[in-house]
Protein backbone atom coordinates (compact mmCIF):
# COMPACT_ATOMS: atom_id res chain seq x y z
CA UNK A 1 0.00 0.00 0.00
CA UNK A 2 0.86 3.75 -0.66
CA UNK A 3 3.41 4.40 2.42
CA UNK A 4 2.11 7.94 2.85
CA UNK A 5 -1.94 6.80 2.64
CA UNK A 6 -0.49 3.71 4.99
CA UNK A 7 0.86 6.10 7.73
CA UNK A 8 -2.20 8.05 8.09
CA UNK A 9 -4.60 5.17 8.00
CA UNK A 10 -2.59 3.80 11.02
CA UNK A 11 -2.43 6.59 13.16
CA UNK A 12 -6.51 7.06 13.19
CA UNK A 13 -5.96 3.05 13.68
CA UNK A 14 -4.07 3.61 16.90
CA UNK A 15 -6.32 6.14 18.09
CA UNK A 16 -9.34 3.92 17.38
CA UNK A 17 -7.76 0.94 19.71
CA UNK A 18 -7.14 3.70 22.85
CA UNK A 19 -10.60 5.45 22.35
CA UNK A 20 -12.67 3.94 24.59
CA UNK A 21 -10.60 2.97 27.26
CA UNK A 22 -6.67 3.50 27.82
CA UNK A 23 -4.44 0.26 26.80
CA UNK A 24 -0.84 -0.50 26.36
CA UNK A 25 1.40 -1.62 23.35
CA UNK A 26 1.00 -5.47 23.50
CA UNK A 27 -2.89 -4.86 23.40
CA UNK A 28 -2.80 -2.11 20.92
CA UNK A 29 -1.03 -4.39 18.38
CA UNK A 30 -3.84 -7.20 19.53
CA UNK A 31 -6.46 -5.50 19.01
CA UNK A 32 -5.39 -4.25 15.24
CA UNK A 33 -4.77 -7.51 14.41
CA UNK A 34 -7.79 -8.91 13.10
CA UNK A 35 -7.55 -5.89 10.58
CA UNK A 36 -3.70 -4.81 10.15
CA UNK A 37 -0.24 -5.97 11.11
CA UNK A 38 1.51 -3.36 13.08
CA UNK A 39 5.31 -4.06 14.01
CA UNK A 40 6.59 -3.02 17.04
CA UNK A 41 9.13 0.03 15.21
CA UNK A 42 6.28 0.82 13.63
CA UNK A 43 3.44 0.75 16.71
CA UNK A 44 6.67 2.98 18.39
CA UNK A 45 7.08 5.47 15.89
CA UNK A 46 3.18 6.24 16.16
CA UNK A 47 3.01 6.47 19.07
CA UNK A 48 5.82 9.04 19.72
CA UNK A 49 4.00 11.29 16.98
CA UNK A 50 0.36 10.79 18.29
CA UNK A 51 2.40 12.18 21.70
CA UNK A 52 4.01 14.96 19.68
CA UNK A 53 0.68 16.05 18.24
CA UNK A 54 -1.01 15.76 21.75
CA UNK A 55 -3.54 13.29 20.43
CA UNK A 56 -2.76 11.44 23.74
CA UNK A 57 -1.39 11.27 26.58
CA UNK A 58 0.95 8.55 28.22
CA UNK A 59 1.28 7.50 32.12
CA UNK A 60 3.76 4.99 33.22
CA UNK A 61 2.20 2.58 35.99
CA UNK A 62 3.09 -0.84 37.67
CA UNK A 63 1.45 -4.10 36.34
CA UNK A 64 2.66 -7.24 38.41
CA UNK A 65 6.20 -6.34 39.25
CA UNK A 66 6.88 -4.46 36.42
CA UNK A 67 6.38 -1.64 34.66
CA UNK A 68 3.71 -0.62 31.39
CA UNK A 69 3.23 2.41 29.86
CA UNK A 70 -0.38 3.02 29.12
CA UNK A 71 -2.04 5.15 26.37
CA UNK A 72 -5.25 7.49 26.46
CA UNK A 73 -6.64 9.80 23.69
CA UNK A 74 -6.98 13.33 24.18
CA UNK A 75 -9.90 15.31 22.98
CA UNK A 76 -7.62 16.22 20.12
CA UNK A 77 -7.26 12.11 19.00
CA UNK A 78 -10.76 12.12 19.38
CA UNK A 79 -10.88 15.45 16.98
CA UNK A 80 -8.60 13.43 14.39
CA UNK A 81 -11.30 10.48 14.54
CA UNK A 82 -14.06 12.83 13.92
CA UNK A 83 -12.34 14.51 10.71
CA UNK A 84 -11.27 11.09 9.38
CA UNK A 85 -14.61 10.05 9.35
CA UNK A 86 -15.86 12.90 7.38
CA UNK A 87 -12.82 13.08 4.71
CA UNK A 88 -13.40 8.77 4.67
CA UNK A 89 -16.60 9.57 2.59
CA UNK A 90 -14.83 11.58 0.15
CA UNK A 91 -12.28 9.06 -0.16
CA UNK A 92 -15.04 6.59 -0.35
CA UNK A 93 -16.62 8.31 -3.01
CA UNK A 94 -13.42 8.46 -5.34
CA UNK A 95 -12.80 4.41 -4.63
CA UNK A 96 -15.89 4.00 -5.94
CA UNK A 97 -15.34 6.28 -9.17
CA UNK A 98 -12.19 4.20 -9.62
CA UNK A 99 -13.78 0.93 -8.92
CA UNK A 100 -16.22 1.85 -11.56
CA UNK A 101 -16.45 -0.44 -14.56
CA UNK A 102 -16.00 0.99 -17.55
CA UNK A 103 -19.47 -0.44 -19.21
CA UNK A 104 -20.92 1.82 -16.12
CA UNK A 105 -19.71 5.02 -17.76
CA UNK A 106 -22.68 5.02 -20.52
CA UNK A 107 -25.31 4.07 -17.99
CA UNK A 108 -24.16 7.34 -16.06
CA UNK B 1 16.98 -16.03 22.44
CA UNK B 2 16.33 -14.63 26.09
CA UNK B 3 14.52 -11.73 26.22
CA UNK B 4 17.74 -10.49 28.17
CA UNK B 5 19.91 -11.60 25.40
CA UNK B 6 17.78 -9.66 22.77
CA UNK B 7 17.42 -6.52 24.78
CA UNK B 8 21.38 -6.64 25.44
CA UNK B 9 22.21 -7.59 21.35
CA UNK B 10 19.53 -4.83 20.82
CA UNK B 11 21.21 -2.79 22.87
CA UNK B 12 24.68 -3.61 21.28
CA UNK B 13 23.44 -2.32 17.22
CA UNK B 14 22.10 0.40 19.15
CA UNK B 15 24.66 1.94 21.27
CA UNK B 16 25.20 5.41 19.03
CA UNK B 17 21.56 6.36 19.73
CA UNK B 18 21.07 8.98 22.03
CA UNK B 19 21.16 7.58 25.39
CA UNK B 20 17.17 9.05 26.55
CA UNK B 21 16.11 7.52 23.46
CA UNK B 22 17.89 3.75 24.11
CA UNK B 23 16.30 3.51 27.36
CA UNK B 24 13.11 4.07 25.98
CA UNK B 25 13.39 1.88 23.03
CA UNK B 26 14.96 -0.75 25.04
CA UNK B 27 12.11 -0.96 28.20
CA UNK B 28 9.27 -0.31 25.08
CA UNK B 29 10.97 -3.75 23.68
CA UNK B 30 10.96 -5.70 27.22
CA UNK B 31 7.08 -4.31 28.21
CA UNK B 32 6.37 -6.03 24.68
CA UNK B 33 7.95 -9.34 25.35
CA UNK B 34 7.08 -9.44 28.58
CA UNK B 35 3.17 -8.63 27.63
CA UNK B 36 3.60 -12.10 25.46
CA UNK B 37 4.83 -14.30 27.62
CA UNK B 38 1.94 -12.96 30.04
CA UNK B 39 -0.39 -13.94 27.42
CA UNK B 40 0.47 -17.59 27.28
CA UNK B 41 3.53 -17.68 25.03
CA UNK B 42 7.25 -19.56 26.35
CA UNK B 43 10.10 -16.66 26.49
CA UNK B 44 11.62 -18.17 23.30
CA UNK B 45 8.43 -17.64 21.17
CA UNK B 46 7.56 -14.28 22.88
CA UNK B 47 11.21 -13.17 21.72
CA UNK B 48 11.09 -14.89 18.12
CA UNK B 49 7.66 -13.22 17.62
CA UNK B 50 9.14 -9.60 18.16
CA UNK B 51 10.77 -10.21 14.89
CA UNK B 52 14.30 -10.22 13.48
CA UNK B 53 16.79 -8.25 15.27
CA UNK B 54 18.68 -7.00 12.66
CA UNK B 55 15.40 -5.90 10.68
CA UNK B 56 14.68 -4.51 13.93
CA UNK B 57 17.74 -2.95 14.51
CA UNK B 58 17.24 -1.14 10.92
CA UNK B 59 14.48 0.02 11.38
CA UNK B 60 14.97 2.02 13.71
CA UNK B 61 17.91 3.89 12.68
CA UNK B 62 16.48 4.35 9.73
CA UNK B 63 13.89 6.43 11.59
CA UNK B 64 16.45 8.12 14.02
CA UNK B 65 17.13 11.57 12.50
CA UNK B 66 20.85 11.48 11.52
CA UNK B 67 22.01 14.88 13.54
CA UNK B 68 21.11 13.17 16.67
CA UNK B 69 23.31 10.31 16.19
CA UNK B 70 26.12 12.39 14.82
CA UNK B 71 25.91 15.12 17.78
CA UNK B 72 25.80 11.52 20.27
CA UNK B 73 28.61 10.30 18.30
CA UNK B 74 30.95 13.62 18.00
CA UNK B 75 30.19 14.54 21.90
CA UNK B 76 33.66 13.52 23.19
CA UNK B 77 33.25 10.69 26.39
CA UNK B 78 35.71 12.92 28.72
CA UNK B 79 36.81 16.50 29.13
CA UNK B 80 39.11 17.62 26.84
CA UNK B 81 42.58 18.32 28.10
CA UNK B 82 44.31 21.47 27.86
CA UNK B 83 46.92 20.08 25.14
CA UNK B 84 44.27 18.19 23.32
CA UNK B 85 42.19 21.62 22.67
CA UNK B 86 44.90 23.63 21.95
CA UNK B 87 45.92 20.68 19.46
CA UNK B 88 42.66 21.15 17.83
CA UNK B 89 42.77 25.02 17.62
CA UNK B 90 46.33 25.19 16.29
CA UNK B 91 45.11 22.48 13.82
CA UNK B 92 42.15 24.01 12.72
CA UNK B 93 43.16 25.65 9.51
CA UNK B 94 44.18 22.15 8.20
CA UNK B 95 41.11 20.24 9.81
CA UNK B 96 38.64 22.46 8.20
CA UNK B 97 38.89 22.85 5.66
CA UNK B 98 39.51 19.25 4.62
CA UNK B 99 36.48 18.57 6.35
CA UNK B 100 35.11 20.91 4.38
CA UNK B 101 36.33 19.30 0.97
CA UNK B 102 35.49 15.98 1.87
CA UNK B 103 32.08 16.80 2.66
CA UNK B 104 32.11 18.99 -0.51
CA UNK B 105 33.64 15.92 -2.51
CA UNK B 106 30.51 13.95 -1.20
CA UNK B 107 28.15 16.32 -2.27
CA UNK B 108 29.20 16.82 -6.04
CA UNK B 109 29.40 12.93 -6.07
CA UNK B 110 25.74 12.65 -4.87
CA UNK B 111 25.05 15.84 -7.25
CA UNK B 112 26.57 13.89 -10.40
CA UNK B 113 24.39 11.15 -10.00
CA UNK B 114 21.27 13.35 -10.43
CA UNK B 115 23.13 15.35 -13.02
CA UNK B 116 22.65 12.35 -14.73
CA UNK B 117 19.20 11.90 -14.46
CA UNK B 118 19.00 15.34 -15.92
CA UNK B 119 20.64 14.50 -18.86
CA UNK B 120 18.46 11.13 -19.60
CA UNK B 121 15.30 13.75 -18.76
CA UNK B 122 17.06 16.13 -21.23
CA UNK B 123 17.87 13.52 -24.10
CA UNK B 124 14.45 12.23 -23.80
CA UNK B 125 12.93 15.50 -23.86
CA UNK B 126 15.20 16.36 -27.42
CA UNK B 127 13.36 12.54 -28.43
CA UNK B 128 10.18 13.91 -28.45
CA UNK B 129 10.84 17.09 -30.05
CA UNK B 130 12.78 15.78 -32.81
CA UNK B 131 9.74 13.51 -33.47
CA UNK B 132 7.74 16.05 -33.29
CA UNK B 133 9.95 18.20 -35.81
CA UNK B 134 10.35 14.76 -38.53
CA UNK B 135 6.41 14.03 -38.48
CA UNK B 136 6.29 18.22 -39.16
CA UNK B 137 8.80 18.15 -41.59
CA UNK B 138 7.01 14.89 -43.21
CA UNK B 139 3.91 16.71 -43.82
CA UNK B 140 5.60 19.63 -45.09
CA UNK B 141 7.47 17.51 -47.48
CA UNK B 142 4.30 16.06 -48.89
CA UNK B 143 2.75 19.34 -49.46
CA UNK B 144 5.75 20.59 -51.65
CA UNK B 145 5.33 16.99 -53.66
CA UNK B 146 8.63 15.85 -52.28
CA UNK B 147 7.59 12.24 -51.25
CA UNK B 148 10.92 10.27 -50.65
CA UNK B 149 12.14 13.29 -48.38
CA UNK B 150 8.83 13.64 -46.89
CA UNK B 151 8.91 9.91 -46.19
CA UNK B 152 12.29 9.73 -45.05
CA UNK B 153 11.36 12.51 -42.43
CA UNK B 154 8.02 10.88 -41.44
CA UNK B 155 10.12 7.62 -40.57
CA UNK B 156 12.91 9.17 -38.58
CA UNK B 157 10.28 11.10 -36.62
CA UNK B 158 8.54 7.59 -35.79
CA UNK B 159 11.34 5.91 -35.25
CA UNK B 160 12.37 8.71 -32.63
CA UNK B 161 8.82 8.60 -31.07
CA UNK B 162 9.30 4.84 -30.87
CA UNK B 163 12.24 5.77 -28.83
CA UNK B 164 10.83 8.23 -26.78
CA UNK B 165 9.07 5.74 -25.03
CA UNK B 166 11.79 3.63 -24.28
CA UNK B 167 13.32 6.73 -22.71
CA UNK B 168 10.48 7.28 -20.60
CA UNK B 169 10.25 4.16 -19.34
CA UNK B 170 14.42 4.17 -18.65
CA UNK B 171 14.03 8.35 -17.03
CA UNK B 172 11.62 7.14 -14.54
CA UNK B 173 12.72 3.84 -13.60
CA UNK B 174 16.41 5.86 -13.33
CA UNK B 175 14.42 8.33 -10.66
CA UNK B 176 13.11 4.96 -8.67
CA UNK B 177 16.54 3.74 -8.69
CA UNK B 178 17.56 7.28 -7.35
CA UNK B 179 15.48 7.48 -4.81
CA UNK B 180 16.10 3.84 -3.35
CA UNK B 181 20.16 4.50 -4.11
CA UNK B 182 19.48 7.95 -1.72
CA UNK B 183 17.90 5.78 1.24
CA UNK B 184 20.49 2.98 1.32
CA UNK B 185 22.98 6.13 1.68
CA UNK B 186 21.26 7.91 4.11
CA UNK B 187 20.89 3.80 6.11
CA UNK B 188 24.70 3.44 5.37
CA UNK B 189 25.73 6.99 6.74
CA UNK B 190 23.93 6.49 9.86
CA UNK B 191 25.78 3.02 10.42
CA UNK B 192 28.75 4.52 9.57
CA UNK B 193 28.54 6.95 12.23
CA UNK B 194 27.26 4.14 14.77
CA UNK B 195 30.86 2.49 14.93
CA UNK B 196 32.15 -0.75 15.48
CA UNK B 197 29.51 -1.43 18.35
CA UNK B 198 26.86 -1.96 15.90
CA UNK B 199 29.33 -5.04 13.76
CA UNK B 200 28.44 -8.30 14.09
Amino acid sequence: MDVQLKRGLLDVCVLRAIKSKESYGYQIIKDMRPYVSLSESTLYTILKRLEAAHMLTVRTAEHGGRLRKYYSISPEGLKRIEEFKAEWKEIMLICQYVTKEDSEDDEA
Amino acid sequence: MTKLNFILELQKRLSSLPQEELEERLSFYMEMIEDRMEDGLSEEEAVADIGNIDEIADQIIADIPLSSIVKKKVRPTRKMKAWETALLWVGSPVWIPLLIAAIAVALSLYAVLWSVIASLWAVFVSFCACALAGLAAGVGAYFFKNLPIGAAFMGAGLVLAGLSIFMFFACTLSVKGAVILTKAMILGTKKSFMGKETAK
